[in-house]
């Protein structure tokens, strides 16, 4: 996968600009089809640490990934659509091509749609944007509310949506989504990673998924506010690791209850933006033993904010700053480094060419989670047990492209 | 006296600048429309909706966008009815493109492109410089 991102970089760097600003298209059965791509290298360097799964504290450029998607207007209200993604993400993907989503979607009227297949899932500000570089002013966007090891489970659902924005005249408008069906297994995030020492998974951890979102353009310019709320369900069953509570024998794993609630706002005028989003995070999950018939309950209450503001000089440059923080429970005291990541970032971008950025983002990192919350640290290395040290500062350089 | 004149002197040089620059701006750039677009007025908010993909049709008619590259007149375009600059308006067709959202309108090159593919576009609506020739095409009065 490397060498085949290098060679579409090498392309689309090396082609002309009028070639990389030209539009793909090809034609299908009397349709046009447009070919869209976007992809990006990362290097990351810390001084401490090894975040996100990369061996950071040596340097590394275990942190890339590619897009490529189809998309046609069939006819004025029906478009059909399909999209690939491959990344590399330290010890947590290694370059496997996933359909990201696959969508049929019908527009009946302005305020009623309907999309169906695979869907990027609605929640809050960039949930469904958030493997697009180019989109963003960060290398990283805020990872109490957007964690990238964690992506597999939000991103997408299995089902479909109800779509429309509804105009509220003098108070501006709505866009609304609600949505139901399948949270797809991800055997490559974060959570499963952190306790491969412990749980072996055996059958996917998946289960139903339903929620909505509501996004009101205000009648003040440039501000906007919305809420999301998802419910999940997920179960999966898999066998103890030698190292952990119950080696060898058979569990299972039932959430009873995953409940993410998220608030968020954003205000954009000429050359400035601002963000902020709160995000509550309740999970229940019980794991069964059966051979010895012992049912154990653990329950997590975290909570994410984060508040971020960027300004665009010219057409080439943009700078900005963010703090993220997050505690994966409230139950615990949070001021422990083993019970936050308190993350203050700034950023400088930089607009090479329309389709072609690079961004240079320094995150002075306070604390380390806690190892089943699995965000940023893990202390577990896949062969050995490791304290994350309580402060991380950390270089990440990103470039990407998008035509 | 002489501070009468002065403020009348510094009356007339406004009103001047003021009309230069609606000159300016009112020659920055046209919308056109291909002749099977029914309406001949658009109001500026339904301008920015059909840009913005938010409103594919104008008057009863299907509307498709067509922007150009760059250049005054799409830089003046974007700023005025859009609200962007095309940094940001590049980042919103993205975040339509990569969700599986919408398509990326139609993009070209150079005025005399924009107006031959309106011309022979049913429903495209585009924008060109508003001195450049735009035969086969009709002009919509923004509101």
């Amino acid at each position: 996968m490397n060498r085949l991102f290098i060679g579409v970089m090498a392309l689309a760097f090396g082609a002309s600009s009028a070639m990389v600003h030209a539009q793909y298209n090809f034609n299908l059965a009397g349709r046009q089809v447009q070919v869209h791509s976007f992809g990006s290298q990362g290097f990351a360097y810390s001084n401490d640490n090894s975040y996100l799964t990369m061996n950071t504290s040596q340097g590394s450029f275990n942190f890339d990934d590619l897009g490529v998607n189809l998309s046609s207007q069939v006819t004025d209200k029906l478009r059909l659509g399909a999209q690939g993604y491959t990344r590399r993400l330290g010890e947590l993907s290694k370059g496997q091509v996933t359909l990201d989503w696959a969508v049929v979607d019908y527009r009946f009227k302005p305020w009623l749609g309907v999309r169906g297949g695979k869907v990027k899932t609605a929640l809050g500000l960039y949930n469904d944007l958030q493997d697009v570089d180019s989109i963003s002013t960060w290398a990283l966007l805020p990872q109490s509310m957007y964690p990238i090891d964690l992506r597999g489970s939000t991103i997408a659902h299995y089902g479909g949506d109800l779509y429309g924005r509804v105009r509220l005249g003098k108070y501006g408008k709505a866009d609304y989504t609600a949505y139901g069906g399948e949270l797809p297994s991800d055997p490559h995030q974060g959570f499963l990673y952190a306790l491969s020492a412990v749980f072996i998974e055996k059958t996917p951890y998946r289960g139903p998924i339903y929620g909505g979102d509501v996004k009101w353009t205000t009648p003040l310019k440039g501000f906007l506010a919305g809420a999301s709320y998802m419910t999940q369900h997920p179960t999966g069953s898999g066998v103890g690791g030698q190292g952990g509570p119950i080696p060898g024998k058979a569990y299972t794993w039932d959430s009873k209850k995953r409940a993410i609630t998220q608030f968020y706002v954003q205000y954009i005028v000429k050359g400035l933006h601002v963000d902020g989003e709160y995000h509550r995070d309740y999970r229940h999950l019980l794991t069964y033993v059966p051979s010895t018939n012992n049912l154990s309950s653990n329950e997590w209450n975290a909570r994410s904010w984060y508040i971020s503001g960027a300004y665009r000089f010219s057409h080439r440059i943009e700078v900005g700053s963010y703090y993220s923080f997050f505690t994966p429970n409230q139950n615990v005291d949070t001021s422990l480094p083993g019970n936050h990541i308190y993350d203050k970032v700034v950023t400088a971008r930089f607009d090479l060419k329309s389709f072609w950025t690079v961004k240079v983002e320094g995150h002075f990192i306070d604390g380390y989670g806690a190892n089943d919350s699995a965000r940023g640290f893990y202390q577990f290395d896949g062969a050995h047990n490791i304290t994350p040290q309580p402060q991380t500062n950390m270089l990440l350089v990103r470039t990407g492209f998008s035509f | 006296m002489n501070r009468m004149k002065i403020q009348r002197t510094l009356l007339v040089a406004t009103v001047f600048m003021l009309g230069v620059t609606a000159l300016m701006h009112a020659a920055d750039f046209k919308v056109i429309a291909n002749n099977s677009v029914t309406a001949n007025t658009v109001s500026a908010g339904d301008l920015k909706d059909v840009f913005l993909l938010d409103k594919d049709s104008l008057g009863g008619s299907h509307v498709e966008p067509v922007l150009d590259k760059g250049g005054p007149a799409h830089e003046a375009f974007v700023k005025e009815y859009l609200g962007k600059n095309d940094s940001a308006l590049q980042a919103f067709y993205r975040s339509l493109v990569f969700t599986g959202k919408a398509s990326m309108p139609k993009t070209l090159n150079s005025d005399a492109e924009v107006v031959a593919y309106v011309a022979k576009t049913k429903g495209a609506v585009g924008y060109v410089s508003s001195t450049a020739p735009s035969e086969g095409t009709k002009t919509l009065v923004v509101k």
